[in-house]
């Protein structure tokens, strides 16, 4: 009898799960052709979503959609969701595992100038310990390193205009140890 | 979602379907609750009027509330700590920035973790009671960790404020959860990192978001309900005032008073922006019925240009009256502050002698300038300023595109490390940084609660940095004494009537001084920096010291996850 209960509770379960899954599998289908099958995306200056914290995937989501940041790519994508779906894909797509995408470790002296220039404004102090971010803020260790310079590159210029304490953090940086944070983080 | 009603599943049929690394991805935020039994009787009003006398318990965050930080107990004294051993270890589960000040119920200790979690403890074993391990929503946003400072205990519920910006009752007994209030939108910039002062059936809570562009403010709510009861903007809507251009000090801060009255007629006033977050307890005066707390930075940080005036109350001294939340005075120590060298650390009541040597109620506050501001209670004047306890250099020049060098660095002085006082001795002990920096601005618009600098503060690399402890005598302005310590120092301080005072570093270390010299009388290496307020209690005829050792998020301290407790033989 227990048994039997065990069984129909658990096909119960699995029902549930892919009912739930369906609906965002299907939202999430057409991101896989750029940000990956299996999380590693498909050409280097997209950035890695899987494992991403869920508040960032979100408030990206949403500022795509309002055109507070520019992407002829993402924001047609971000303007057919509501807050919900985006919530929702957000969490979908944190639950996942972080890919290693096998990028080289960062040489020493780069890594030195990199720790040195990440202490000088306190990188881990909204980043957190070893990078992996919190919240809204993003996990920066083993992100795609040309995705990174790019996107670093978008804020100093404020072509990527969301996050104007970011740009002001990044403009601060010099552009050496810009270049060195992003093979330290790459290589993480 | 999905992936956990999976995991249960797994877990219900016994088979290991998950990868590990999935598992432990959980671990951080998601680990349950678990909740149990501490007996402890409720905590009246009376006990926590009275905490000043009582050695027994440690029922406020600063110990009382005047938030005085000295403990009346003296068993562990100048002579005998040097005996001073480890009693108990309790690790908690969030390896992350540990600030919280554990406080003392009866026996059992309540502390908290990055993330909001909240542990209480068997104060004499360390052995677990019940652990509330907050269920974060997605959208957090927050300046300088995920920090978390402890709670308070009224009745039979223990009070927390959390991460995402929600206002918790718990059962105390059980870790259950009674009530929750949301106090503000995250996604607009407001999270809670402070812990409550309950008193008097009024939950107090400030709030978070000075790098957001939050309107600050600071509420009651009924212990009971959690129904809002009063709100007071720490900004209010003529946030101009009286153009001052020089600080509390004199020192002139080189506005362009003209630039910003054209600025003013152009855009009105910017209180709706302006930030003013609060870091810190208020402290209460029982007798006047009055709470008296600072306000932090206005929005943007850096960037003065689009918030013309003198930007109040950032930057201040506030009293309120505790029944209502109508403003009674307020003192502002930076008018249109362009560094962030705002005002943080808790405020504490003493009784102080006023410029002609009486002695009258006083309030104090050690500012990130370095200096301990002492003021009269009666009307928030400023009676006198202490030495600088760090290097001053270049104060006011203007941060610049390019970075211009001043001295203190953006952290301090004094962070929202709380002081201690000893009012036998006339002193305050304040920890201090000291990092040379160079203040850079960038101009930008108000961007929808997101981060919202004006610019950047950077620690020049090649200057080397340090810390101290430092005594002031609160009646003259003088320091008595200073221990320099190799780091920068964040966390806090307590003092002791066994003439004490016990703090720790960023490098693991905890040492008691003696309260009337500095001299070093004993010490001990956590293994991750110490950068939290110790506390005191006592249990069967002895007393114990305990302190959180698990590093430090903004001063990128190593991280740990100790809550250490001490005691003699
Ligand atoms: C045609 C390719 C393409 C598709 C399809 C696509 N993306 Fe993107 N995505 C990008 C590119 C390119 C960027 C980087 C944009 C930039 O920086 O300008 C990006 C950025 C993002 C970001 C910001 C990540 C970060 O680290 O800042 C998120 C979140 C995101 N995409 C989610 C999605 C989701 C969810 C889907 C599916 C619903 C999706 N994307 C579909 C190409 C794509
Ligand atoms: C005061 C907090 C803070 C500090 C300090 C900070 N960041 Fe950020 N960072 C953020 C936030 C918040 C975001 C998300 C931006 C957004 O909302 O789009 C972000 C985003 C980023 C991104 C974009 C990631 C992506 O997936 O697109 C990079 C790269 C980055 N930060 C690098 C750095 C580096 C390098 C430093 C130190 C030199 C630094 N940050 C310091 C808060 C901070």
């Amino acid at each position: 009898m227990f048994g039997k209960l065990m069984m129909c509770g658990a096909a119960l379960l699995l029902m549930v799960a892919e009912a739930r899954a369906e609906t965002i599998e299907e939202k999430v289908q057409a991101c896989t052709g750029c940000h990956g099958e299996d999380g590693k995306p498909v050409d280097k200056t997209i950035p890695t979503i899987w494992g991403q914290q869920a508040g960032y995937l979100y408030i990206q989501l949403r500022d795509f959609k309002r055109g507070d940041r520019k992407s002829e790519i993402m924001q047609p994508i971000a303007t057919q969701f509501e807050r919900d779906d985006m919530l929702a894909i957000a969490e979908y797509f944190s639950k996942k595992p972080w890919p290693d995408l096998g990028q080289p470790r960062a040489p020493k002296d780069v890594a030195e100038k990199a720790v040195s220039a990440s202490r000088s404004v306190g990188c881990p102090a909204c980043h957190l310990d070893r990078f992996q971010g919190d919240g809204t803020v993003p996990r920066l260790a083993g992100m795609g390193r040309d995705y990174l310079a790019k996107t670093i590159a978008d804020f100093r210029t404020r072509a990527r205009g969301n996050n104007p304490g970011m740009s002001d953090l990044m403009l601060a940086t010099s552009p050496d140890d810009l270049a060195a944070l992003v093979d330290y983080l790459a290589g993480l | 979602m999905y992936v956990k009603g999976l995991a249960a599943f797994a877990a219900a049929v016994g088979v290991g379907l998950l990868s590990g690394a999935a598992i432990a991805q959980e671990v951080k935020q998601e680990k349950q609750s678990v909740l149990g039994n501490a007996n402890v009787p409720p905590v009246t009003q009376e006990q926590l009027n009275a905490a000043d006398k009582n050695a027994k318990d440690f029922l406020l965050t600063n110990g009382n509330y005047a938030q005085t930080r000295f403990y009346p107990g003296k068993q562990i004294s100048r002579d005998n700590v040097k005996n001073l051993h480890v009693a108990w270890i309790f690790q908690t589960d969030v390896r992350e920035s540990l600030e919280t000040s554990p406080i003392v119920v009866d026996g059992v200790m309540y502390v908290t973790t990055s993330f909001s979690h909240v542990y209480a403890l068997d104060a004499k074993t360390g052995q677990q009671l019940w652990h509330y391990a907050h269920k974060m929503g997605p959208i957090t946003v927050y300046c300088c960790g995920p920090n978390n400072r402890g709670v308070q205990v009224l009745g039979d519920r223990v009070y927390l404020a959390t991460l995402d910006s929600k206002l918790m009752a718990l059962n105390a007994k059980t870790g259950e959860v009674v009530w929750t209030t949301n106090i503000a939108d995250p996604e607009l910039g407001y999270s809670e990192t402070m812990a409550p002062t309950v008193v008097k059936d009024k939950v107090l809570i400030g709030t978070n978001g000075g790098e957001y562009g939050i309107r600050g403010f600071v509420r009651a709510y009924d212990a009971k309900t959690g129904k809002q009861l009063w709100n007071f903007d720490t900004i209010p809507e003529n946030s101009v005032g009286v153009w001052a251009t020089k600080d509390a000090t004199g020192r002139d801060m080189h506005r362009n008073i003209q630039a910003e009255k054209d600025m003013l007629a152009k855009i009105g006033d910017p209180y709706a922006k302006l930030g003013g977050g609060v870091w810190q307890n208020p402290s209460v005066d029982l007798a006047t019925n009055r709470i008296y707390f600072v306000v932090g930075n206005p929005s943007p940080d850096l960037d003065g240009s689009n918030r013309p005036g003198d930007n109040l109350y950032t930057n201040s001294l506030v009293s309120l009256d505790l029944d209502t939340g109508k403003y009674v005075c307020h003192f502002q120590y930076i008018a249109h502050d362009v560094w962030d060298l705002d005002a943080v650390s808790p405020t504490v009541l003493v009784n102080v002698k006023d410029k002609d040597g009486k002695t009258i109620p006083g309030v104090i506050h050690a500012g990130k300038t370095g200096h301990i501001y002492v003021h009269d209670r009666k009307d928030c004047s400023l009676i006198r300023f202490s030495e600088a306890m760090v290097p001053q250099e270049n104060m006011w020049v203007l941060p610049t595109k390019e970075g211009a060098r001043m001295l203190p660095g953006a952290n301090g002085g004094v962070e929202w490390s709380p002081i201690a006082t000893d009012p036998g001795q006339e002193l305050a002990y304040a920890i201090n940084l000291h990092q040379p920096m160079t203040y850079h601005v960038e101009s930008s618009a108000y961007p929808n609660g997101k981060l919202w600098l004006g610019g950047a503060f950077k620690v020049i690399p090649s200057e080397k940095q340090s810390g101290n402890i430092t005594a002031v005598n609160y009646n003259t302005g003088k320091i008595k004494w200073q221990v320099k310590t190799p780091e920068p120092m964040i966390g806090g301080i307590l003092a002791t009537a066994g003439g004490l005072v016990f703090t720790g570093e960023g490098n693991g270390k905890f040492a008691a001084y003696n309260s009337s010299n500095g001299k070093e009388l004993w010490s001990f290496r956590a293994g991750a920096g110490v950068n939290a307020p110790p506390s005191s209690y006592m249990i069967g005829g002895k007393q114990y010291v305990v302190v959180g050792a698990g590093g430090n998020t903004q001063i990128d301290y190593k991280r740990g996850n100790n809550i250490i407790a001490f005691t003699l033989d």
